[in-house]
């Protein structure tokens, strides 16, 4: 039995003993980070209350708007700038971040408005008090590395500070997606390396993960038996060596 | 490895329970239909001008459905409630039976329905305290599925089984934290870490000199490529030693 308990451990340790100095070593990282600077939101900030809002009796009656756009699983109110506007969800995901299809509507006028280059960079800019200047925009439809659990097309506005900020808008609903940095991308190289996701899937169920882990179960159950042994066999001796 | 042995089995057991579960599969997202029912306009015949006469009060009106009802939903203060968009009538706080439709509808394994319990207060840890009042639903299959439908908004607010649980329970035993499960920043995480750290790089270096250096200096003494017996044998004599 020891013997294929060593053997076991010998081989294990050959295959996996490197990712496993990784994992130790990120999951380190983990302990000590800063968490709220991994977070990313060192310039973000709570947009501005609108200073008069309409009254919601006075916006354009639910009833005309889902005339006007039928299909509608749910309508819902949003705020845009400090605007009153009516988010209708004609695909409704299980979660934001799946897909999810959406309608936007200004409350007051009835328009339907679409989350253009120009609003993205202004709710960006309203969430944002750090002291760059916005550098640029682009829209991302897919593998959003920042948020990439994020399956809905997301602008991206990148901003000319020393953290080299880029917020991000969900152009369905106009939605804050969020804000990241490089302290958050720093975090998230651990991350990546913890969860052996080199795809940038934001996922740890991957197969190269699970064939690692599954190796890593023979380590360690091997070597526990093994270290067992040794007690036993009165290899752990700190007082007759004193 | 006397001292953080153990913590290297718990490490893998645990780390290889989170990543052979699809975490989806963990969040019981095949638990539920995610219907796309629409809202019929024709059915909205209670005004929202009459609403808003009658709860002067009302914030953040949204249409939506309950089941196959059309409903308004409206906030006043912190206070959630739900009309039946055709005639004004309060559904909100529902009833055990409309809850127990709500999960019916939602719920998308086999097995009844074992019971219904309304939760005012003192939520389980799985349930945020947010979402409160609530009614959880339990279904009779396997992982012990159970739904929680706010009483106020008759949605369905999170849902739960048994790998879900154990999933939060593995995390917490993976990140060492023994008090509750939040927390990755603690010292004893730290200091067995640190332990572990120097532990898997003696081991990589045992690794090198007792698997990787013989094997290699052993296929040079033969003088031919490394077949698959010139490595097996001196992990046999090392074995051994």
């Amino acid at each position: 039995m020891m013997f294929w308990t060593k053997k076991i451990h010998k081989w294990a340790s050959l295959l996996i003993g490197l990712q496993l100095l990784i994992w130790v070593f990120s999951g380190l990282v983990f302990n000590v980070i800063d968490h709220k600077k991994a977070r990313g939101n060192a310039y973000r900030q709570a947009p501005a209350a609108s200073e008069h809002r309409v009254a919601e009796k006075d916006l354009l009656p639910v009833e005309s708007i889902l005339k006007a756009y039928p299909d509608t699983v749910e309508l819902t109110q949003t705020k845009l700038l400090a605007k009153p506007y009516y988010l209708l969800t004609q695909q409704q995901g299980l979660y934001r971040h799946f897909a999810n299809r959406y309608l936007l509507i200004n409350a007051v006028t009835g328009e339907l408005t679409k989350v253009s280059e120009q609003l993205a960079s202004n709710i960006a800019k309203a969430s944002y008090n750090g002291p760059g200047e916005i550098t640029s925009i682009a829209l991302l439809t897919a593998n959003i590395a920042d948020y990439p659990k994020q399956k809905n097309p997301t602008w991206r506005i990148n901003f000319s500070d020393d953290l080299e900020t880029s917020v991000y808008v969900e152009q369905g609903s106009g939605r804050l997606v969020g804000h990241s940095n490089s302290d958050k991308r720093f975090a998230g190289f651990f991350f990546m390396l913890h969860f052996m996701d080199y795809g940038d899937e934001g996922s740890f169920n991957n197969i190269q993960i699970m064939l690692f882990a599954f190796v890593t179960l023979w380590l360690a159950l091997s070597g526990g038996i093994w270290t067992v042994h040794m007690v036993r066999n009165g290899r752990y001796r700190l007082k007759a060596s004193r | 490895m006397l001292f953080i042995g153990m913590q290297f089995v718990i490490w893998s057991v645990t780390g290889a329970y989170m990543v052979f579960f699809d975490i989806d599969y963990i969040h019981g997202d095949s638990l539920i239909v995610n219907h796309q029912t629409k809202i019929q306009p024709e059915k909205l015949t209670y005004p929202t001008q009459t609403l808003f006469q009658q709860y002067p009060q009302a914030e953040n009106l949204s249409v939506g459905m309950l089941i196959n009802r059309e409903v308004y939903r409206f906030n006043i203060d912190k206070q959630k409630f739900m009309l039946d968009a055709t005639n004004g009538q309060q559904l909100s706080p529902i009833t055990e039976s409309s809850a127990l439709a709500v999960a019916k509808h939602f719920y998308s394994g086999d097995g009844e329905v074992i019971n219904a319990r309304l939760i005012t207060e003192n939520p389980p840890f799985e349930l945020s305290s947010r979402h409160l009042p609530a009614w959880r639903i339990n279904f009779d299959n396997f992982g012990s599925p159970a739904l929680y439908i706010s009483a106020n908004s008759g949605k369905v607010v999170t849902k739960r089984h048994e790998f879900w649980r154990l999933f939060d329970w593995m995390f917490r035993f993976h990140v060492m934290d023994y008090d509750d499960g939040e927390n990755v920043s603690n010292w004893f995480l730290f200091i067995i870490a640190l332990l572990a750290q120097f532990a898997v790089l003696s081991g990589l270096v045992l690794t090198y000199f007792k698997v990787i250096k013989p094997a290699f200096t052993n296929n040079k003494k033969r003088g031919n490529s490394a077949t698959f017996n010139g490595q097996d044998k001196p992990l046999n004599n090392g074995g051994e030693s």
